[in-house]
């Protein structure tokens, strides 16, 4: 196998981790849980892109865990670990039966069943009246002593997934993943059931995806169909295109930028859509293999100036 | 009809009246051949003659309007791609049959991944290796697949479909845009998989002077029509297969 970069990941890791433990005060917690949150969401939504495809059903596979911890939470008095794993492990059986359905077609028709979905899921939600219909679930806490400790549980949480999601992409398994998206009639010809692999590749996305939205229903205890527009996955495609979809670092990294800057566009009121909508279009025009695509073209290009002037 | 000639357990592939229509038009009518084990069977005929419709239907990407398709002495008429390939038929495409954002050592790899799923990773390693020293890729195994020179990716997609190491390997027109010591290097290549793995090959190719030399057997198509079957020298001297290629003497 590949060179796996254990150094760097346990060094980020401790560093993130380590930033989750002493951060203080209401407002960089809560900032530091949504870029958090949000690098999960992105790296979940560029997990499916292995494939060559967009899942806009993120959205709603966020809203499914949420609304899992919300239920497990205020309605049936679970206890937390239970109630932070039962909306991803009811999302593995949706996003089963969804990709065994959807994912023999491919590109824009996926994209838009994705959309419908989402929005499906949404209207829902708004229609159910036991879990809050429109104005939605409030008191969704963590155990009173996690308090201290939830920064730093979210982001090993978000690290331990992302590495997961990184082992897999690096083994056979992820190799595979791109074989189908570069050319799937080969991988047929060699004996590979492509639906499998599509599929199953799309369940680990979306359990992701859920275990975001479990976090984020703990994080602001307060959760809302508003909180699961289609905007989710739009803003994921947001942070892969700006941070880079060629590495998982990338996406992660244009969920650190995007959603920094964003917490400085909340200011402009509407204009915070047209804000992630900029952002989308400069990067694909000024940098179309984004923010980290194009810092490691500068560092090569610095490496190679250096080697020349030996 | 022709009864076949030996037994159904010596013929790798063998279709029975293969028949395909889109609307109208007859692509391949009542297609009867078989694939011997051990022989490079070739395919041709002009553009149009339905060779790449008979490829689809025999690795399961069409399904026939009517007919039966053998596979292994399997009835696999209507199965999946992956079904067929899984009982040893493995094949290339015409246009760009690899993976051309991963380098060429992955590219075999991906072809490994079934058929050595419960192999270790050294194995599988070997068997990359084996792969790219056959088909003379070893020097380029590091350089992504979309970087190679034409020649160098026609062998990728090869490497590919041999990594399963088929029992029939199925090359769908190899040979384009070789240039002339390309094209004897891939013959090379072939009488190699032949000789030290047993593989038989189909081979559906334009360059008639290459498929003369290499195989052992030919079939003509037609118009979708079956015209000849037999032996390089046979057809050759074949009226009808002549008149095919070249028109007939009045038609000028």
């Amino acid at each position: 196998m590949a060179d796996l970069k254990l150094r760097g990941w346990a060094i980020g890791a401790a560093l993130l981790i380590g930033l989750g433990l002493v951060l203080k005060g209401a407002y960089p917690i809560s900032l530091f849980n949504i870029v958090a949150i949000s690098m999960l969401i992105a790296v979940a939504f560029r997990f499916v892109m292995l494939i060559g495809e967009q899942s806009f059903a993120t959205s709603a596979f966020v809203g499914l865990g949420a609304y899992g911890a919300g239920v497990a939470t205020t309605l049936l008095d679970w206890p937390f670990a239970v109630a932070l794993v039962i909306g991803p492990l009811v999302v593995l059986v949706v996003s089963l039966a969804f990709g065994m359905l959807t994912l023999r077609i491919k590109g824009p028709y996926f994209m838009i069943i994705g959309f419908a979905f989402s929005e499906f899921v949404r209207i829902m939600l708004t229609k159910t009246a036991v879990i809050g219909g429109v104005s939605g679930m409030p008191g969704i806490f963590p155990p009173r002593e996690m308090d201290p400790w939830l920064p730093a549980f979210v982001a090993a949480v978000v690290v331990a997934l992302m590495f997961v999601l990184y082992l897999a992409e690096k083994s056979d398994y992820g190799k595979v993943l791109l074989a189908i998206r570069d050319n799937e009639d080969i991988a047929r010809t060699v004996g590979l059931d492509v639906l499998f692999y599509k599929v199953s590749c799309f369940m680990i996305a979306s359990f992701c995806a859920a275990v975001a939205g479990s976090l984020m229903a703990f994080v602001n205890n307060v959760i809302s169909p508003g909180d699961f527009t289609f905007l989710v996955g739009a803003y994921a495609l947001a942070y892969v295109k700006v941070g880079g979809e060629k590495s998982l670092f990338g996406a992660a990294g244009g969920a650190v930028v995007l959603v920094l800057l964003g917490s400085y566009a909340l200011g402009l009121g509407a204009g915070e859509h047209l804000f992630y909508g900029g952002a989308i279009i400069l990067a694909m025009l000024l940098m179309p293999e984004g923010l980290f695509g194009m810092a490691g073209k500068l560092c090569q290009r610095i490496g190679l100036k250096r080697s020349a002037a030996r | 009809m022709n009864a076949p000639m030996t037994a159904p357990g010596d013929v790798l592939l063998r279709t029975d009246g293969l028949t395909r229509r889109f609307g109208g038009l007859v692509a391949v009518s009542n297609l009867s051949m078989e694939v011997r084990p051990g022989e490079i069977l070739g395919l041709i005929g002009p553009n149009g003659a339905g060779k790449s419709t008979t490829f689809n239907l025999i690795s399961g990407f069409m399904r026939p309007s009517s007919g039966r398709l053998e596979v292994m002495g399997r009835d696999c008429t209507g199965l999946s791609p992956v079904k067929i390939s899984r009982l040893g038929l493995a094949r290339t495409f015409q246009h760009g049959s690899y993976m051309k954002s991963m380098n060429v050592r992955d590219n075999i790899l991906v072809g490994t991944m079934h058929t050595m799923a419960r192999a270790s990773a050294a194995e599988r390693a070997r068997r990359v290796e084996e792969t790219a020293d056959i088909l003379g890729l070893t020097p380029h195994l590091d350089t992504i697949a979309s970087a190679l020179p034409h020649g160098l990716q026609r062998l990728v997609s090869i490497a590919i479909a041999f990594a399963t190491r088929p029992r029939l390997l199925c090359l769908d027109e190899p040979l384009t845009g070789l240039n002339q010591t390309e094209v004897a290097a891939a013959l090379d290549v072939f009488r190699k998989i032949r000789q030290e793995f047993g593989a038989t090959i189909l081979l559906v190719e334009h360059n008639m002077k290459a498929v003369m030399n290499i195989c052992d057997r030919i079939v003509v198509l037609h118009h979708g029509q079956q015209l000849a079957t037999g032996t390089p020298q046979e057809i050759r001297r074949n009226e009808a297969v002549i008149s095919a290629y070249l028109g007939t003497r009045h038609e000028h």
